[in-house]
């Protein structure tokens, strides 16, 4: 029977690998994720959970274990937070190129410096590029879920890609809510078991990651390309299926709030998204028109649904959570890539990166409502900024005195 | 539809995974990287196959005939992981200048 409980993203996680029926699992301890190994030891310990439980001697060894496991065919779970995910970073590609669709657990923490404990998703969003379906989740509810969904989209035969299955560090991962957990045996039939296409015997023995020559490199490229070609049907796919069974109301992959009305957008993925909507609710009191659209994968990038949400609003102001030292924007990596899937639209909204929630700091009502200003001043002038260092750009702190 | 189109000469088995040709390949011999070898002691040995598994090149293997572990100079790099994990102290390390046939004295190397 599905049953409710109150649960941190940690536990959430936790139980949605129980429930997706993990077969090996790979630990190392970093906090903030280090709460769902936590959990997930004490499943394995009480046998409610059959499952090897391995402890790696690093990052680098836990993701090449769970590489490991499945290339033997076994359905795979590690995961990692902050430095721990950066350490581990030679082994993305390989599990990715290699088509092994196993999962890693993201609760994210900064990189140092200075070695703060807070959550920024900088650093998985280091490894967006390796051919990794990655997404975050806002609430613990979603992580469950979301742990469960990426199992059957990553070990979909069109697919067969490994997961980052990301949370925000402390404000999800360790912030405990109301969740529907689902009856094992409807979990069971929303995800069969792990069909590997190559499945380790001993009488065929096969070779993974074999070295081949440069020319041969480029194909592989293409086979990881042509995945994410057929991977948006995929996810819809799932979604879908997972709503249906469990009574959810996923959209695959841009979740939005009061936009069909709105001026101005708050673009944004992860935990920060309910104070975003609750500062939403606030500014429609005041009058402003604002909405809030949410990123639920980061990779794939959902092109067009980004463009369909965002083309509704003459503002957008992205809520980076992450940083890009140097790049388009001198902000972070979501705006450059929501202004890509914005430039055919004839209509094209202003789109500006708000820095705001870095190094594990809260984003707070009063900066939502300051990024409103910013954005409704851009709606009347016509132009933005590429990007708002919040809380340090003076022309913001001008405007909020 | 697939917009890709990949010529036959660069097709690739998903994932790159191929067949393992279960054979040495006598193009790549490795063994002449090696300063020292691990030298086994037959009365000592419990075959316990430690040193089989924690082998990173698959140099160690049991002759089932006459049920002792059987040493590959072709391809063992001289790690000495095994002399490591050998629970039964059985193996010990020795230098190839030891060795009539030692690596060191090769005159092409490579």
């Amino acid at each position: 029977m599905a049953k409710e409980v109150f649960y941190s993203g940690c536990a959430a996680a936790a139980y949605g690998a129980k429930d997706a029926r993990v077969e090996v699992i790979s630990s190392y301890p970093i906090r903030p994720y280090t709460g769902i190994m936590m959990e997930l030891s004490k499943l394995v310990a009480n046998g409610e959970l059959d499952a090897e439980f391995v402890l790696g001697e690093g990052e680098h060894a836990q993701v090449s274990i769970a590489y490991g496991a499945s290339a033997a065919g076994a359905r795979a779970y590690t995961g990692s937070s902050g430095v721990g995910v950066v350490y581990a970073m030679e082994c993305y590609s390989p599990a990715a190129g290699g088509r092994l669709p196993c999962q890693m657990a993201i609760a994210d923490r900064a990189l140092d410096p200075p070695g703060d404990f807070g959550s920024e998703h900088t650093d998985v969003m280091s490894a967006r590029d390796q051919g990794w379906i990655m997404g975050w989740a806002e609430s613990p509810q979603e992580v469950y879920d979301n742990t469960i969904m990426y199992y059957r989209i990553g070990e979909d035969h069109r697919v067969q890609l490994p997961q980052f299955c990301c949370q925000d560090g402390y404000f999800v991962s360790h912030i405990p809510g109301k969740m529907q957990m689902e009856d094992q045996k409807a979990v069971d039939d929303f995800l069969p078991p792990y069909n590997p296409p190559h499945p380790l015997n001993p009488k065929k023995p096969i070779n993974h990651g074999p070295q081949i020559f440069p020319d041969q490199g480029s194909a592989i490229n293409v086979q990881r390309a042509v995945a994410f070609d057929d991977i948006e049907a995929v996810i819809s796919e799932v979604v879908t299926d997972y709503n249906k069974a469990f009574g959810r109301k996923y959209s695959p992959f841009v979740d939005e709030y009061m936009m069909d009305d709105a001026d101005i957008a708050f673009f944004i993925q992860g935990g920060h998204a309910r104070t975003a909507r609750y500062a939403v609710n606030h500014l429609r009191k005041k009058g402003v028109k604002a909405g809030v659209s949410r990123l639920r994968f980061m990779r794939p990038f959902p092109t067009e649904a980004v463009a369909a949400s965002l083309s509704k609003v003459k503002a957008v102001g992205v809520i980076e959570t992450n940083t890009s030292y140097g790049g388009v924007t001198r902000g972070g990596n979501i705006a450059p890539e929501a202004r890509a899937a914005c430039y055919n639209l004839d209509n094209r909204p202003i789109i500006t990166s708000f820095m705001a929630g870095l190094g594990g700091e809260i984003v707070t009502l009063n900066e939502f409502y300051a990024m409103a200003k910013v954005l409704s001043d851009a709606v009347k002038s016509g132009k933005a900024n590429n990007s708002y260092w919040m809380n340090f750009e003076k022309e913001v702190l001008d405007t909020h005195k | 539809m697939s917009r890709f189109i990949i010529p036959k000469h660069l097709e690739v088995p998903l994932g790159a995974c191929l067949p393992a040709p279960v054979k040495e390949q006598p193009g790549m011999i490795t063994g002449n990287w090696r300063t020292e070898r691990p030298v086994i002691d037959h009365e000592a040995c419990t075959t316990c196959l430690n040193c089989f598994i924690y082998c990173p090149d698959a140099c160690w293997h049991l002759d089932e005939k006459t049920e002792q572990m059987v040493w590959n100079a072709d391809y063992c790099k001289g790690c000495m992981i095994c002399v490591n994990e050998c629970p039964a102290n059985c193996l010990s390390t020795v230098n190839e200048l030891e060795f009539p046939d030692g690596v060191v004295r090769l005159e092409k190397p490579f």
